[in-house]
This record gives C-alpha cells, structure tokens and sequence, in this order.
C-alpha cells in the first residue's frame, strides 16, 4: 500500500508541477493558486504513504538513502505550503514543485516495500536525527531556491533587461527576505540534527566521532553554513552576494547527500 | 431604431478645435439637455475630454438626427461646415457600439491603455443618468461598455506596463523593494521629472523625502513642497547612506555623486539595496557606481528604453484587445436582434390574453352555477392552451432573430394575428 501511495504523491507533485510551470506561461493567478491546493494534496498523499510504511512495519519508516530522498520531498513540499501561506509568493512553487517531483523520481529509483531495519535504527534519538536533519536541509533548498531567483531577478535589473519576466518574479526584497527566514530557521535545526546524531553515534558506535566522509562532509557544510549566517546577521551580507553564497553553500550540501549514496565507503550507509 | 455616434478626437481634429468645443462645453454645462431636446433623438449620451468629443444616441430617425447633431456641434464650436466635416466621424449601430467600446476600453486614446478613459466616460454615463437623458437602450449598451473594457483590462496587458519614464521608475523601485512603504528617498537638484517620480513614490507610500540642492533656499523650498527635510548639498555622500533611492537631476557638467561616494554609503548602510536613478544630462552619477553590488543605477535612456518596449507589449496586446471588442460587439447584435422581435412576442401575448378574457366574461352567465374552483380550474385550462399554442412561434421568432432572419417572420406573424390593426 505505502508504495502505491508513494507513486500516487508523485504523480500528484508532477501535477501541480506543471500547473505552477503553467500559471507562469499563462500568468493566470488562479492557476497557481489551484497548484498550490493541488501541491496540499500531495503532500497528504505522501503523509498516507509513510504511515502505512510505519503501520506495517512497526517503526521508523525512513531507512535507505531513497526513503530520505521522499521524506526530503515531502518536508520540501510542507515548508513551502506554510511559507507561502506567510510570504504569498507563489512564484516560489514553480521552483519548489518540480524539484519536489525530481526528488521523488530519484527516490522511486529503489522504491520498494517495507524492509527489515538494520539494529543499528532503531534508536529513540534515530527519528529525531533524520527529521531534524531532513527540515534543515529542506530550509536550505528553498533558500538556494530563492537564492537562484534572486540572482536572476538581480541580473535582469542590474543589466536593465526588464523583461514580463523582471513582473513575474517577486521583489529582490521579498526573496532576499525567504534566503534570510530559510536560512535562520535550517541553521539551528541542522545542527541540532547533528548533535542528535552524533549523540546516537557514541551509543552505537562507541564514540561521537568515526572520521567518517559522510560526517566530515556534514560538519563542513554545516560550518559553510555558520560562515554564511554569521555574515548575514554580524557583516550584514545582503542581497547578491548572500544568494550566491547560499547557492554555492547547497551545492556542498548535494554532494555531502550524495556521499553516502554513490561515492564512498561510508559507515552511514544502512542497507 | 438605430444608434449613432458623431464626435471628433484627437487624431481627427486639431486641438484647436478640440479645444473651442470643450471649452465651450464646459460653459454651457447644459449640452446633454440640449441634445435631448432635439425630436428625432430619444437617448443620448455626452462624453467630452480634452481629446474627445462624443455625442452617443438612439433614434428612430436617424439621418435627420445626424444632421441636427452636426447643427449642433456646429453651433458649439463656432465652426465653419468645412472644417467640422473635416473632423467629425459618424458611425451608426454596430460600427458606432463599436466605437464605444474602442473608446471606453482605451484602445482609441491617445496613449493607448491609459486608464482615466473608462472613468470619464462612467462620469459621462452618470450625468446622462442625472438628466434623465438614457433609456433602456443605451444604459444596456454603456453596461456592456464597461464590461468589455474591463475584459480587456484583464485579460490583455494593455494597461500593464509603465509608458511614462516617472512610472518605469515606480515599477523599477517596486520590484526592487516590493513595497515602499516606510523607504526614504533624496532629490538632488530640481526638475519636473525629478518631481513627477518623486510625487508617484510618495503615492506608492515612500514617506522620507530628503532634498538636496545647490542652492539651500531652493532645497528648502521644495522641501516644503513634499513635507520633507532639506539637506545641506555637502553632506550628500551621508545622506545617500539613509536613502533607499536617489533621484538626480542637477544641471551640473559633472559627476554628483562618484563611484566612490556610492560605495562608501553602501558599507555603511550594511549593503542595503540602492536605487539610482539619473535623470540629469550631462549625468550626474558615475556610471560605474551601477557595478557595485546591491546597487541599481538607472539613466534617463535607460528608462526611456523601458518605455519603448512597453510601448510595443501595448501594441502587441491592442491586436488581442480588438478580437475581445469583436466578441463583444457581437455578442450585442445578438441582443440587439432579440430586442427587434420582442414586441411583437409581446403584442402576441397580449392579445390572446385579451381573447380569452372576452370569452371568459362571455360565459359569466352559465358559469355562475360552477363553484370557484371549477371556475378556475377552466380558467388555468384556457391559459395553458394559449401558452402552448404561442410557444412554438415565440420560439421560432426568437431563434430567427439570432439567426438575423427575423424581418419577413415579424411581418408575417404581425400580418397574420392583425396585430397592428385596432380592432383588438
């Protein structure tokens, strides 16, 4: 059942997807804001389909790196829908809802049934790791997110190319304002993600610290992270530099994703 | 019946003479009574602006109150015949709705999409209603005026983009701040479009003028104008630290404000975006200070370039525009088709209605042995007769007169019921 509801969420992102790529080409306000709902559902179909994960197997749903994936899709989604609520900038989901839907197409490369959970998850701190973790990184990409359309916003205004374009795109103010929200609220939830794990790390492993690549890359994105903040808050960075910096921040956070994944030997890969 | 349309604007008609009939006008308040008193016309409509003069009527005459119209229009503008034939245009029923529409969706103004058209002829549609001088006829065709212009607001750009440079400005500023509410800005030097774009700013809610000229006196005098603080001209490279847009228009031979200067304030105001705008020539802001990030320097050109692009979206929109004016104006020849056989449903009704009164008050005589509700039930049995004996040929009528083939089928059914003879 659960993957049934997994492939149904993702046929309900590809949806709303084009809907919000739609709502641009038309510049039909309506449109978007049927996205928007369309994006809710969704994301409800997605929440089905983790409990019915959790139901048949009795405990934490997200175990391989492709479960993270879809749990990163479905916090993407969710952080965006409360966004938009605050910010109203709906032009944001034409971002937002085909990076979803990517994330759940590279999730369903090994999108199975329930499988059996290796010792080593089924920790109490586990969920609290993941979650906290996933929020974190799900904040930095719609960070990136706004970061990238602030940057073309900036260049089609710098060079004076105002374009239907230059109209569709929210004020510079207005995205620089959702890198700087995603930004202070990923931070501390990142980090305490961290601390979760590593806490885990020293019951399971014996020690908080493994020199593994997976951790050594977390803790450098996170001090990427630290830097960037602390520039925005105590430097005052806005504007230009802050969304190229936090674009070039999240490009370190794919590949310490990827990590685990593809190209090392890592002690964080589970199954 | 037919509608006409006699008026003249400003592609048309010299502002001369523009000028002669609105003035005119505008003395005599009482145009619109006059028009009315004219026999032939039954309703009518007065639009006059400073780029149009408009008389919109309904008559049953039409040549005759086209020619009084024109006496009329003649006599206003103390006009010779010739040069009143030059100017004027008269459209009749479709193409004169047509133009109505044209006008009131400012596809016809002289800057096309401006939005004050649409209010002046609501203003106009008002003073009509005041008067007394509208009908049935013309109310529906000024409603449906403001119907398709409405449409074509919305659903072409027409009216979209900015096509003045003060307004290129406001959108820039918008898009760079979102809302202005709360934002400062500083006029260096004097100028009408400095002045203009200032005044739009402050509509849009910029609150903080600061005003910097060469002259203090200068400076404080237009400080008072805009309720703002006037600033002594050294202290630019300070204040550009507190403004959020600059606004330059001095007549000095060189750079104002430098590269430098720009970036000086820009550490100081913690990189907080800032918007140059150089409406002075020879420039007065070095146009390296637009490389600086965060910062946004617009020159006159540049402006003016937006300008002319939006120019061409208008155009581009207009062509969409025109095909919503066809829908419309179709759509009103449908109605207007209706209207010509509804009084003959309407004398078709009334007197088969008629016949059977006669007869019921015939049979008053046997009927009183019947009880009330035998009475009536005879009475609700003739009246259903009627209505489906009548409902096939209204019908028909009606799906003629959409067809445009209704004329000959009018005739026949008023020919055949003697609906235009007395003895009804």
């Amino acid at each position: 059942m659960d993957v049934t509801f997994f492939y149904t969420a993702l046929g309900v992102y590809l949806i709303s997807a084009v809907g919000y790529v739609a709502s641009i080409l038309t510049r039909r306000v309506w449109v978007a804001k049927l996205s928007t709902w369309i994006m809710g559902a969704a994301f409800g179909v997605h929440f089905i389909s983790f409990a019915f994960r959790y139901l048949a197997t009795g405990h934490n749903p997200v175990v391989s790196i492709y479960d993270t994936l879809s749990l990163l899709a479905w916090i993407l989604s969710g952080v965006y829908l409360v966004l938009q609520l605050k910010t109203k900038t709906r032009v944001l989901g034409a971002f937002v809802a085909p990076v979803t839907f990517l994330l759940m197409i590279a999730a369903s490369y090994r999108m199975a049934g329930p499988v059996a959970i290796p010792p080593i998850l089924r920790g109490g701190l586990v969920p609290f790791h993941v979650i906290l973790s996933v929020t974190g990184e799900a904040l930095f990409v719609l960070a990136s997110l706004a970061g990238a359309m602030y940057l073309m916003q900036d260049h089609l205004i710098k060079n004076k190319k105002v374009t239907s374009f230059t109209r569709f795109l929210p004020s510079l103010k207005e995205l620089d304002r959702i890198n700087h929200i995603c930004l202070l609220w990923g931070f501390p939830l990142l980090t305490l993600g961290v601390l979760a794990g590593s806490v885990w790390a020293r019951t399971a492993w014996g020690s908080h610290w493994q020199w593994d690549p997976k951790q050594i890359w977390t803790v450098l994105v996170w001090l990427i992270y630290a830097v960037l903040l602390h520039q925005r808050l105590a430097i005052g960075w806005k504007g230009h530099k802050a969304a190229l910096y936090s674009i070039l921040a999240f490009l370190v956070l794919m590949v310490s994703f990827c990590i685990e994944a593809f190209f090392f030997e890592t002690v964080h890969n589970f199954i | 019946m037919n509608i006409i349309l006699i008026g003249m604007n400003h592609k048309t008609a010299p502002l001369e003479i523009r000028e002669r009939l609105s003035l005119s006008c505008r003395e005599e308040a009482d145009a619109l009574s006059e028009i009315i008193r004219i026999s032939q016309i039954d309703e009518a409509l007065y639009l006059a602006t400073c780029n149009r003069v408009e008389v919109l009527a309904k008559t049953a005459a039409a040549e005759t109150a086209v020619d009084r119209l024109k006496g009329f229009i003649y006599r206003q503008g103390n006009l010779s015949a010739e040069e009143l034939e030059q100017c004027l245009y008269i459209y009749t029923d479709r193409d004169a709705v047509r133009h109505l529409f044209r006008v009131t969706s400012s596809l016809d103004s002289l800057v096309m999409g401006e939005p004050q058209i649409l209010g002046q002829v609501k203003d106009a549609f008002r003073q009509a209603v005041e008067k007394n001088t509208t009908g049935v006829i013309l109310n529906k065709i000024l409603h449906h005026a403001f119907r398709t212009a409405k449409r074509v607001r919305t659903e072409t750009d027409i009216a979209e983009n900015a096509v003045s440079v003060s307004y290129a400005a406001v959108e820039l500023a918008k898009k760079i701040f979102g809302d202005l509410k709360g934002k400062t800005i500083l006029l260096v030097g004097a100028g009408e479009m400095s002045e203009l774009a200032a005044r739009h700013l402050v509509n849009q809610g910029v609150d903080r003028i600061l005003v910097a000229n060469r002259s203090y006196a200068r400076a404080l005098n237009m400080a008072e104008v805009f309720k703002g603080t006037a600033v002594d001209f050294a202290q630019l490279g300070e204040k550009l630290q507190e403004a959020d847009i600059v606004i330059s228009s001095t007549g000095a031979p060189h750079f104002v404000i430098t590269a430098d200067m720009v970036a000086t304030a820009l550490r100081r105001r913690k990189n907080r975006l800032l918007f140059l705008i150089d409406i002075a020539v020879p420039r007065d802001i070095e146009p390296q200070a637009g490389e600086i990030d965060n910062v946004y320097l617009y020159n006159i050109d540049n402006l003016q370039e937006i300008v002319d692009e939006n120019l061409k979206a208008r155009k581009l929109a207009a062509r969409r525009a025109e095909a919503i004016i066809e829908e419309e104006v179709l759509k009103y020849e449908q109605w207007r088709s209706t209207l010509e056989v509804v009084p003959t449903i309407v004398s078709l009704r009334e007197k088969f209605a008629a016949i059977a009164e006669r007869e019921l008050r015939k049979s008053e005589g046997w009927m009183q042995n019947l009880s009330n509700e035998d009475k009536q039930h005879i009475e609700i049995i003739i009246h259903s007769i009627i209505n489906k004996i009548t409902h096939e040929p209204i019908a028909g009528l009606k799906d003629e007169s959409q067809n445009g083939g209704a004329k000959p089928y009018v005739a026949a059914v008023r020919r055949l019921f003697r609906l235009d003879a007395d003895d009804t």
